[in-house]
């Protein structure tokens, strides 16, 4: 299908890594020009766009058009290239500014990635098909959760003919969990999803942890029906009673038990509108959830969320050591890692030792998810160079000039965004470019100018 | 193999640390001046050895850290330096760009005063934060698919001759975890002074080679063999690697070396031993879980006493601030 004209600009802004709900106003566009092809894509546009706006009105339809054509502005040479730069930028940015206060995360995380693999995923709205595609995000969700979740572990559940089908098992080991997804025949889609049989699945392989961890659910849906052996209700009730959260990420359209399953349980909800999108909802359910007030309010006193936890670090062996047989894939290797409380060697940590049970962890590991627990504050926006007596001309952390003339974007000044592009960090006083500011707060967590 | 590299090169120039490597005798030191005109030589190999090669230097001063050199033109020296014919232009707009900066930074130092603690935790991540930038733009540019390979290949030299500061543990192990993400190799070459634990930890987990440097005077062949090819030819020519690298945990009540530890759920704060409430975050934990615990610990608590270590030597997790 040709792309319509007027979707060219649209198109620009929404590349697939800044693709963002947060740039509304050009979001509509494309999402309209290209529902004249696809006849599915108004319901689904519409449902998402009727949530967003629930509160103010209660049909998408009602509300008065955003003439986002009219946000972007031409700069003196007449090109477009700066204000679209100022877009990308302010969604970048308007993901940093989430709340700042302390909140208790879960950082010993317990997850089951339920598939949906049905008839409905061979559709082919998103491209190649919804099926490829989730395989796709799966695996590097996967990837990226284990980069910020070390102590955690994830089992996979597939959903096909009516019946929930366990891939993976419950593994603290990224390469177990690619592996289980990373055979597209065995996982050719069949059937109807069954989704109380995918979730008792789940949740009767996470019923024997440990009340400190997090036991969540995250649920990849793309059928518009589920075909259940009882009722599904009882399912929720099991799973609130067990504080299981469950999150779903829908490719079709909204369904009450999804959403009532989400919003019950405590976990997120999204329809994906297009590719980028599915991304996004997927991804925003990587970083480690606050703790729930529930747990907190169990008992006075005593928390029942905090315990303390056996953990054995290992000797790393050395390459050039006899080999010996490991204990988890029974092969002749000289490096590896020995148990320290059964001498056992594993291949590689962290795991739970296949012999004494003992979580076998490196220091490292443990250095990962510090930087949930000391995060960098938030860098304040410039709004003026007039207080500051000697501006610096440079990015503090690339070394990158600074523009000298404020953006001139028509409300650029709000939302956070600093119309010279600099933002300053509240302790060292230094100045950042808005590429440093997102990458020091994602990536490095640790800020150039203060080392903290 | 054929892609351009980029090299962002860390200098520690701690005064004190240079002064004490100039005057040692055993390891034979080497001074400020020679250990410089080495680096100036082996910085040009690396211009010279392709035209699209980058470089960066960044330098850690007591306290602080900066930028010294990037051949993109972003520090430009204030003089205007009279051509030569004889010298390559690039090589001379580096050295005497990089000279002149050094010479100015270290001047303004007053010799008097006790002097901070290195900034290699600001250095590591500016490096960090110029090789994002630098990777972001190039592939924005060629318009590849995305998650193509970026079109430079990067990573960081450290040149420390300064010892372990436990308060940078999160900061660095934050630095590695990021330069693993951009896929950027640190290597490490320790000039003078005692083995560097954290530094090592960074050679190992992203991949780079660790060398502690024996002859001073060779330091240039040290260099030269080590540093300067790229990291996809390194898997051709044997590159020394680090065998031993120690990562267990020390725990946070005695700072003795731990095999089985107690870990705090909630702040992950390492113990030898059970204890009823987290000296971190003062979680107070189950009476079940302690007596559970106590429980199975005697095999444990029968194995003797590991040694307590010594501060020196630097431990994998030393007590974290607040």
């Amino acid at each position: 299908m040709a792309p319509p004209a007027g979707r060219r600009i649209g198109d620009d802004f929404v590349d697939d890594s800044d693709s963002d709900v947060s740039i509304t106003g050009l979001e509509d566009e494309p999402s309209r020009t290209k529902s004249k092809g696809k006849g599915k894509a108004i319901d689904r546009n519409k449902k998402d766009k009727g949530k967003a706006k629930a509160k103010e009105q209660p049909y998408a339809w009602e509300a008065s058009y955003t003439r986002s054509w009219e946000t972007v502005q031409e700069d003196e040479a007449g090109r477009l290239e700066g204000a679209v730069q100022d877009l990308i930028a302010r969604g970048r940015r308007r993901r940093l500014l989430a709340p700042a206060a302390a909140i208790r995360r879960t950082i010993i995380r317990h997850l089951v990635l339920v598939l949906d693999l049905s008839s409905a995923m061979m559709d082919r709205d998103m491209r190649p098909t919804r099926f490829d595609l989730m395989l796709q995000y799966a695996r590097e969700f996967v990837t990226e959760w284990f980069d910020q979740n070390p102590l955690g572990q994830i089992g996979v559940v597939g959903m096909r003919g009516g019946l929930g089908e366990r891939i993976g098992e419950m593994s603290g080991n990224p390469q177990d969990v690619l592996k289980a997804i990373s055979e597209r025949h065995k996982l050719e889609p069949n059937g109807e999803p069954s989704l109380q049989n995918a979730i008792e699945m789940a949740r009767s392989s996470m019923s024997h942890l440990p009340t400190h961890s997090s036991r969540e659910i995250t649920i990849i849906f793309g059928s518009l029906t589920t075909c259940d052996p009882g009722n599904i209700h009882d399912t929720l009730d099991e799973c609130l009673k067990d504080r299981i959260r469950i999150s779903i990420v829908a490719l079709a359209a909204e369904m009450k038990i999804c959403r009532d399953l989400c919003e019950k349980t405590g976990g997120q909800f999204g329809v994906a509108m297009n590719e980028g999108h599915f991304k996004d909802l997927l991804f925003e359910l990587i970083p480690p959830p606050a703790q729930r007030a529930v747990a907190r309010a169990g008992g006075p006193g005593a928390n029942p969320a905090a315990d303390l936890m056996i953990m054995g670090f290992p000797m790393r062996l050395p390459d050039t050591s006899p080999p010996s047989l490991c204990v988890c894939h029974s092969q002749m290797k000289s490096e590896g890692f020995l148990c320290p409380r059964c001498l056992a060697k594993v291949c590689d940590v962290p795991t739970d030792c296949d012999i004494c049970g003992l979580m076998i962890v490196s220091s490292p590991h443990l250095a990962r998810s510090y930087h949930h627990l000391f995060p960098v504050k938030p860098y304040a926006a410039v709004m003026s160079l007039e207080d500051t007596p000697d501006p610096s001309k440079r990015c503090h952390g690339c070394s990158v000039a600074f523009r000298d003339t404020p953006s001139t974007m028509f409300g650029a000044a709000g939302e956070g965004m600093s119309p010279l592009g600099r933002y300053r960090c509240p302790e060292c006083h230094n100045d950042f470019c808005t590429d440093c500011d997102v990458f020091v707060h994602d990536v490095v967590h640790c800020c150039p100018g203060c080392g903290k | 193999m054929d892609k351009p590299s980029h090299l962002s090169v860390i200098l520690d120039l701690s005064p004190t640390q240079w002064a004490l490597c100039a005057q040692s005798a055993n390891p034979t030191g080497i001074t400020l001046q020679t250990f410089l005109s080495q680096l100036l030589a082996f910085l040009n190999a690396h211009i010279a050895c392709k035209d699209e090669n980058t470089l960066a230097v960044f330098g850690a001063f007591p306290g602080q850290s900066g930028m010294l050199y990037s051949s993109t033109g972003e520090i430009t020296s204030a003089r205007t330096e009279s051509t030569d014919a004889n010298t390559y232009r690039p090589f001379r707009t580096l050295d005497s760009t990089l000279m002149t900066l050094i010479a100015e930074r270290l001047e303004s130092y007053d010799s008097t005063t006790e002097e901070a603690p290195i900034g290699l935790v600001g250095c590591l991540t500016k490096a960090l934060c110029y090789i994002n930038r630098a990777i972001t733009t190039s592939s924005s540019s060629v318009t590849e698919i995305e998650g193509a390979v970026a079109s430079v290949d990067p990573r960081i030299l450290v040149l420390s001759v300064s010892p372990d500061q436990s308060s940078t543990y999160i900061p660095i192990m934050n630095s590695i975890f990021s330069a693993q993400k951009l896929k950027v190799t640190i290597d490490v070459c320790k000039i003078f002074g005692a083995e560097n634990v954290f530094l090592q930890q960074a050679a190992h987990l992203t991949g780079g080679a660790y060398v502690q440097v024996e002859r001073t005077d060779a330091l240039l062949q040290y260099m030269m063999m080590s540093f300067l090819p790229p990291p996809a030819i390194r898997q051709l020519i044997s590159v020394p690697t680090q065998d031993r690298v120690d990562f267990r945990a020390a725990c946070f009540c005695h700072k003795r070396i731990v095999e089985i530890g107690f870990v705090c759920s909630v702040c992950l704060s390492i113990f030898c031993q059970p204890v009823p409430v987290c000296s971190t975050c003062r979680t107070k934990f189950p009476i079940k879980t302690l007596q559970r615990l106590r429980d199975a610990r005697p095999l444990a608590a029968a194995a003797p006493p590991t040694k307590p270590l010594a501060p020196k030597n630097g431990t994998a997790t030393p007590a974290r601030p607040g």
